[in-house]
């Protein structure tokens, strides 16, 4: 192991550690699951969600942000547009 | 108070509580009226309080409905002051069949992937029949504090927050527990295990009490604990 990798093993992010990894992974599946929601079906929605704003608003694509948290034992879809400018 | 064994055909309770020998009917036989329901009920040998009732070993979940059960635990609740039934593993007929006199439900899970997301959907399936069972509270079981201190497994709270319960008791993992069923006497009534002690005070929450969560970490101690533990394994355990 050279000094760079201790280093880096010392450092390293806490969401490295399995526990961390085991609830990102716990959240994610079970948000799904009560939702009854199959993999793929909110990447398609966020596409057609970011298509109809781009219809009236100039986007910062990159800052463009979806995010499924829950409340509860309730989900929230919490969706994040930059606009630029709108399009008249 | 009573033990019902709902996983028909893999009864199991009976061995644990070291009353095998003692098992002459089972539930399956009160509900199709081979036996009254106090001729199937065995006491518990310590205990002259408690009595298991056997689940059928010969049959499958099939053997009874809901609304047998319903009669059946209405039964029971006229002759003891807590009726306590063990659910199968599952979310099908079992599981259904189990919870259909329940008017409080206890979901026990490992802090586990694939066993906090089955404990997840039972929860569902509780919350979907609020009007029955008014209340649901989670036992986790099998807790490793020390890894959890390393961040190797979901935490108690973790576990808490992800499926937003209320927590009823966390019992760690104990070798005991496999001695002591073994010797078919359940580890909540040894007096020196950490995993008895955890037993007794879900045991005593269910009552009604109050009673303080145990510090897990106490599992190393301070050094004069751990410096008695090492010449006399057996002294110290809180």
């Amino acid at each position: 192991m050279t000094v760079q990798q201790v280093f880096n093993w010392l450092f390293r992010p806490a969401t490295d550690t399995a526990r961390d990894t085991a609830k990102d992974r716990m959240r994610n599946m079970l948000v799904h699951d009560r939702l009854e929601l199959p993999a793929g079906r909110l990447e398609s929605m966020e596409e057609e969600l970011i298509a109809v704003v781009s219809r009236y608003f100039e986007l910062d694509q990159d800052t463009t942000k979806f995010d499924l948290q829950q409340f509860e034992r309730k989900a929230a879809l919490i969706a994040n547009f930059r606009l630029l400018r709108s399009k008249c | 108070m009573a033990l019902v064994d709902m996983d028909i055909g893999l009864r199991n309770l009976d061995i644990l509580m070291g009353l095998e020998n003692r098992v002459v009917y089972n539930l399956v036989d009160v509900i199709e009226e081979r036996c009254k329901l106090r001729q199937a009920l065995v006491k518990d040998k310590r205990m002259p309080n408690l009595s298991l009732l056997p689940a059928a070993q010969t049959r499958d979940k099939t053997a009874v409905n809901a609304e047998q059960m319903k009669v059946l635990c209405n039964d029971l609740k006229g002759l003891f002051e807590f009726v306590i039934v063990d659910s199968p593993a599952g979310i099908e007929s079992g599981f259904q069949n189990a919870i259909a006199g329940a008017e409080e439900a206890v979901v026990i899970t490992t802090p586990e992937m694939s066993a906090v997301r089955d404990a997840d959907r039972i929860i569902g399936l509780l919350e979907a029949r609020k009007d029955e069972i008014a209340q649901y509270r989670l036992v986790i079981n099998r807790i490793r504090p020390n890894m959890v201190k390393n961040s190797d497994m979901m935490s108690v709270d973790d576990v808490l927050e992800i499926l937003s319960i209320k927590l009823l008791g966390v019992v760690p993992e104990d070798e005991e527990i496999i001695t002591s069923t073994n010797r078919g006497e359940p580890v909540s009534g040894t007096d020196n295990t950490r995993s008895g002690l955890a037993f007794r005070n879900i045991a005593r929450r269910i009552r009604g009490e109050d009673v303080p969560y145990m510090d897990l970490d106490a599992q190393n101690g301070t050094w004069i604990t751990r410096l008695v533990k090492f010449f006399n394994p057996a002294a110290v355990r809180v």
